[in-house]
């Protein structure tokens, strides 16, 4: 269970909330939330990691309410890949950037898509579990998100 | 309407394609109609994946796997039978004994492939309590364990088949104490200990890093060869047993899926628990 999903659980919570240091913490504490909960695990037809990524759901939304002014650790300052070539690195530090200015044009559910598939490589299937929708409305949720942020990123419309 | 849920699902395949490394051609010729629309589409999908692929820092990585298994530990500690529990147990080792010293071997003999929907399944149980207690070495009390740990999945197996959730959690619970059992042996004091570098292990077939460094001088095993010995039919049984348990998650009735799964979960951490005695 960890080792499957430490890195897609870290990048799921580090798109949605923009933070390294803070996407380290809420990680961390998907896990230990994960440990003390597993006995209460209940089978609702859809699998473990859907569970997994609805307490990282759920922290987050703790984190956001919670939130106070302090100075964010920018993602650019994460590790992008296992890369070392500097220009690459330069290359995909602009890429996040950009996609991290991006998504904010998106909306919440539309975000929501967007770090689940993308971030947190989840099938449709799983995405629209965790987010309580059908699979056509997350698709149609996938597709319009898409379509603004080619728009952002292009600078159309 | 009808052709926008139509594009959306021909999107939401494509990208699938794209994360099975099919290539954006590929998908694109699979859909002439639609490729003008899909292409800048998909390359943005493509890019907001890629730029998606950041990875945690290796210090925080070390950082939350040290806390993790430390929670671990602690959970799983929790479940340690008492000084009671395992005194009940020699009682029931001896009552077992006479049991089977009255009734004669040839009933013990049949109990021992029995279920636990079997009337002989109790004498089975006690009769693995009195080879417990009969096996003087802790490598072969071990070797027991181990066997006893097989019987508990076969169980599980068969009950999963039967549809019997409930029994599914029953048979778990005695895997659990099975393995339990088996750090007890193999290190009394890892249960009290928790080592730095004693980190969760992923259940894998035995490879050439499967080997040991050296006996620790804690251990109740002695001699690197124990150690290696000991480590490669851990990780056998735990790799045949996990993926016995996979298995039958696959094709068990949706009632018993749950049960099935608190039964993945006691072995992985109950396997991963012996596994770090060996690091």
């Amino acid at each position: 269970m960890y080792e499957k999903y430490f890195d897609k659980i870290y990048r799921y919570v580090a798109l949605k909330v923009g933070d390294r240091m803070e996407a380290e913490d809420i990680t961390q504490q998907v896990f230990l939330k994960a440990i003390k909960s597993i006995a209460s695990f209940k089978w609702k037809g859809f699998p473990f990691s859907s569970w997994l990524f609805r307490i990282a759901h759920n922290q987050i939304i703790d984190y956001l309410r919670k939130k106070t002014k302090r100075e964010v650790v920018a993602l650019d300052d994460t590790l992008l890949t296992s890369d070392d070539d500097p220009q690459l690195v330069f290359e995909r530090k602009l890429d996040i950037e950009q996609l991290a200015l991006a998504t904010k044009k998106l909306t919440r559910a539309q975000q929501e898509v967007i770090s689940l598939r993308f971030a947190g490589e989840l099938p449709i299937a799983q995405v629209a579990k965790v987010m309580g929708r059908s699979e056509g409305a997350v698709k149609a949720l996938q597709h319009s998100a898409v379509v603004t942020l080619r728009k952002v990123l292009t600078g159309i419309g | 309407m009808n052709k926008n849920r139509e594009f959306e699902n021909i999107f939401d395949d494509c990208l699938e394609r794209l994360a099975r490394g099919d290539t954006l051609m590929q998908c694109l010729e699979s859909h002439p109609e639609q490729a003008e629309q899909l292409e800048p589409l998909l390359r943005t999908a493509q890019m907001a994946r890629e730029t998606s692929a950041i990875l945690p820092h290796p210090e925080f990585r070390a950082r939350a796997r040290y806390e993790f298994h430390s929670a671990l530990q602690e959970v799983v500690s929790k479940k340690r039978p008492s000084l009671f529990g395992l005194r009940t147990r020699l009682v029931t080792a001896m009552v077992a004994l006479s049991i089977i010293l009255v009734s004669g071997g040839g009933t013990v003999v049949m109990a021992s492939s029995s279920m636990p929907d079997n009337p002989l399944y109790p004498l089975k149980l006690a009769s693995e309590e009195v080879q417990m207690v009969l096996t003087p070495s802790d490598i072969d009390k071990a070797e027991v364990c181990f066997m006893q740990a097989d019987r508990r999945v076969d169980e599980i197996v068969y009950l999963a088949d039967k549809g019997d959730a409930q029994q599914v959690d029953v048979a778990a619970e005695r895997l659990d104490e099975c393995l339990e059992t088996l750090v007890e042996i193999a290190s009394p004091e890892e249960a009290e200990v928790v080592e730095e570098e004693a980190l969760p292990r992923v259940l894998t077939v035995p490879t050439e890093e499967a080997s040991v460094d050296g006996a620790t001088e804690e251990s109740v095993l002695t001699g690197d060869g124990d150690l290696n010995e000991m480590k490669t039919t851990v990780v056998c049984h735990a790799a045949s047993n996990q993926s016995a348990l996979l298995r039958k998650l696959m094709d068990a009735p949706e009632s018993v899926k749950p049960a099935l799964h608190r039964a993945i979960t006691v072995s992985t951490i109950g396997y991963g628990r012996v596994l770090t005695i060996f690091d």
